[in-house]
């Protein structure tokens, strides 16, 4: 919409399209305290976090936030952004995260939604257990979490009476494990909202068309790979995009669990800004990473939006 | 072998009964058209042969052979459904070879068969468009043409014509007429229109209300309708029914239809099993198989309404449980007030018995 007006507005006024024109102004006025609002609420601090970044104020530098090109220091926290290998090594666990816990989780998801889509007993009590981990709040998860893994917590014990033998691994001290317990958390908590766009877009595919594939002569792995997968495309990418989006921001169960160590092992890019933000305090660098990432996520988010327009004009 | 034998078919959806002891024969090559108003169970019955329904009683056998626990995939049906259910999400080729692709067919034979098949369609220049933003005409001959291309000896259409516009319909009707000729496909045809049964089909079963009503050849249903159901279903207009009760005169017996007075002596058979029995009955005859009287005699009615229709008139004559109509294959010269005396060809007088619906049939 203010796309759209906005060019005609600002074009000289041909008074041959007279009415067209009016309606234009009429509504970019309409849309005018949207647009403002829109600025406020992404602009502002976009440009705000920019103007920072270019600087090397802190809240305690003794100067006010507008005030900070008093402390330019051209391009600085970029060029240091880029020799600080905290920063690369935290995107780089925070991509791993990812890569493992995004295709787990939606494989997972899948299976789980094509499971519910057909009628069992007691199923409406399995989907109501099933989506319980969405609700907890991550920072309860992770307390839970942080429990379950502790050396004499309950995983040993399971392990113990599974091998017959006393386990006492400290999961959450070893830096491997520490990062397998991470993303089992982030599994167990994100593969019900997973579940549930994957379910919704399940249903919605149409069941004659199934049933047409059928009397065809279609087995079930081709019903499903020919028709639902195609039919399920573009909400399969909505939900990759989100928790792709969600999990490249992973922070508060994790922090719980591990705070990011042992060490660095577990330190996401998210965990690493806290650290720079609350301990080091110098929040001109913390700008230049946070655009950093908006420059990255951006990049993943028009992706997916031309994967999803592309996929919606084949499924449709 | 594919002729298909529906023994007492029963279909239950939980406590509402759609389709009542069905007993159908279809012969090896037959189109059969199952022809009923809406909800009658038409739908429902062509589920059950193509296996996406299980019946709740009775048996489905395709030659000799049960089709109990034998799954819809394996059935080898054709079946094109009442919304075409096109993959939208692929191309018009895409449609057409699917079936072949799922059973890994080799590309060559493939390619041939969706060029025959389309090119029989006219569907050649439309391959590559995508099925989403085609014509319910074209979606409807892609419905066709993909069951078709399997070559399944038995064709299952649910009302293939009902959403298609009436020109197209006609040019299909003769199309599919055609295509069982070549193909010799048993094929029961889903219809709740009376003209597409009549003119395509080899047999026809009407249905009502889940009850199988008359089965047979497109003329034997329209003369000879079983019940009084039949008799108003087939045919546009029905047949005129009046009610009375059988008497006897001299010329011999007719049937007392009160204020119009005596009907004209009614042929023999149906004379034959009537003698005797005072019940009431309904006096039956075809709108078309009247003329006019000449010497007076017949039954007087009142013109109350005439529809002009092409070169056709239908006059309703009467009013209430004593009305009829008459066609006419010219402008009749009737007049709303005047009074007609009509003479229903002796030959085409069916009587019903008003008890149990039934035709009363001449014996031997
Ligand atoms: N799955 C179902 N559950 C309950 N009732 C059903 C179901 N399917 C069909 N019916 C009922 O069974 C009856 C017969 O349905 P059917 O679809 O066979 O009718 P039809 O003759 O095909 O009608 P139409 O001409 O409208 O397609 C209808 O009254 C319908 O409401
Ligand atoms: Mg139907």
């Amino acid at each position: 919409m203010t796309m759209a007006t906005l060019p005609s507005t600002l074009a000289p006024a041909v008074p041959a399209d007279k009415p067209e024109n009016e309606s234009a102004r009429l509504g970019f006025r309409l849309t005018l305290p949207a647009q403002i609002l829109v600025l406020f609420i992404a602009v502002f601090p976009l440009l705000m976090q920019l103007y920072i970044s270019l600087s090397d104020w802190a809240p305690l530098s003794g100067v006010e936030w507008w005030n900070a090109w008093e402390l330019w220091n051209s391009f600085a926290n970029y060029s240091d952004l880029a020799a600080d290998t905290r920063f690369w090594s935290a995107l780089w666990c925070t991509a791993l995260v990812m890569v493992i816990c995004v295709p787990a989780e939606f494989l997972l998801g899948l299976a789980l939604a094509t499971l519910f889509a057909d009628d069992f007993p007691g199923k409406r009590v399995f989907y109501s257990i099933l989506l319980m981990p969405m609700m907890v709040v991550p920072a309860v998860a992770g307390y839970m979490f942080f429990m379950l893994f502790q050396s004499g917590g309950p995983v040993n014990d399971i392990l113990s009476a599974l091998t017959g033998r006393t386990v006492a691994i400290a999961w959450l001290s070893d830096p491997t494990l520490a990062f397998i317990a991470v993303v089992i958390a982030d599994i167990w908590q994100w593969t019900p909202l997973m579940f549930l766009i994957l379910l919704a877009g399940l249903v919605g595919v149409p069941d004659d068309q199934i049933k047409a594939a059928t009397l065809l002569g279609a087995n079930a792995w081709q019903r499903f790979t020919t028709i639902v997968l195609p039919k399920m495309k573009t909400i399969i990418i909505i939900a990759l995009a989100i928790r792709v989006i969600e999990n490249f921001k992973i922070f508060d169960t994790l922090f719980i669990m591990t705070g990011g160590g042992p060490g660095v092992a577990t330190e996401t890019i998210s965990v690493y800004v806290y650290k720079v933000t609350t301990q080091d305090l110098i929040w001109g660098y913390v700008a230049a990473i946070a655009l950093a990432i908006l420059v990255v996520l951006s990049v993943v988010a028009v992706f997916a939006m031309k994967r999803m327009a592309k996929a919606r004009e084949l499924a449709a | 072998m594919s002729a298909i034998h529906l023994q007492n078919l029963v279909k239950r959806f939980g406590p509402f009964t759609a389709l009542r002891t069905m007993d159908l024969h279809i012969a090896d090559g037959e189109f059969m058209a199952l022809l009923g108003p809406s909800g009658c169970g038409k739908s429902t019955t062509m589920n059950m042969i193509a296996g996406m329904e299980e019946p709740s009683e009775g048996q489905i056998l395709f030659g000799d052979r049960d089709m109990a626990g034998v799954p819809m995939g394996r059935r080898g049906v054709g079946f094109v459904f009442q919304n075409y259910a096109i993959f939208t999400h692929m191309t018009v080729r895409g449609n057409l070879s699917y079936g072949l692709r799922m059973r890994g067919a080799p590309k060559s034979e493939i390619d041939r068969r969706v060029g025959a098949v389309a090119e029989l369609l006219q569907l050649t220049p439309l391959l590559h468009r995508k099925a989403n933003r085609l014509s319910v005409n074209i979606l409807q001959r892609v419905a066709i043409g993909r069951s078709a291309i399997m070559e399944p000896a038995i064709f299952l259409l649910d009302e293939p014509l009902s959403n298609v516009d009436a020109a197209f319909r006609a040019v299909m009707r003769t199309e599919l007429k055609h295509l069982q000729r070549e193909f010799k496909q048993t094929m029961v045809y889903v219809t709740h229109d009376q003209l597409e049964a009549m003119t395509m089909a080899d047999r026809i079963a009407v249905m009502d209300h889940g009850v199988l009503q008359q089965v047979g050849a497109p003329l034997d249903v329209y003369n000879n309708p079983a019940n009084l159901f039949v008799a108003r279903f087939i045919g546009a207009p029905g047949m005129n029914l009046l009610p009375g009760r059988p008497a006897e005169s001299d010329g011999g017996l007719v049937i007392d239809l009160g204020p119009l007075g005596i009907s004209p002596p009614l042929p023999e058979g149906i004379a034959a099993v009537l003698r005797g029995s005072n019940g009431e009955v309904f006096y039956g005859f075809r709108p078309e198989q009247v003329t006019r009287s000449v010497d007076g005699r017949g039954l007087a009615m009142p013109v109350s309404f005439v529809e002009r229709i092409g070169a056709r008139t239908i006059v309703h004559l009467g009013e209430g449980e004593r009305s009829v109509k008459a066609v006419f294959e010219n402008d009749a010269g009737a007049v709303v007030g005047e009074t007609l005396v009509l003479v229903p060809d002796a030959a085409s007088v069916r009587v019903f018995d008003a008890g149990s619906g039934r035709a009363v049939m001449a014996e031997g």
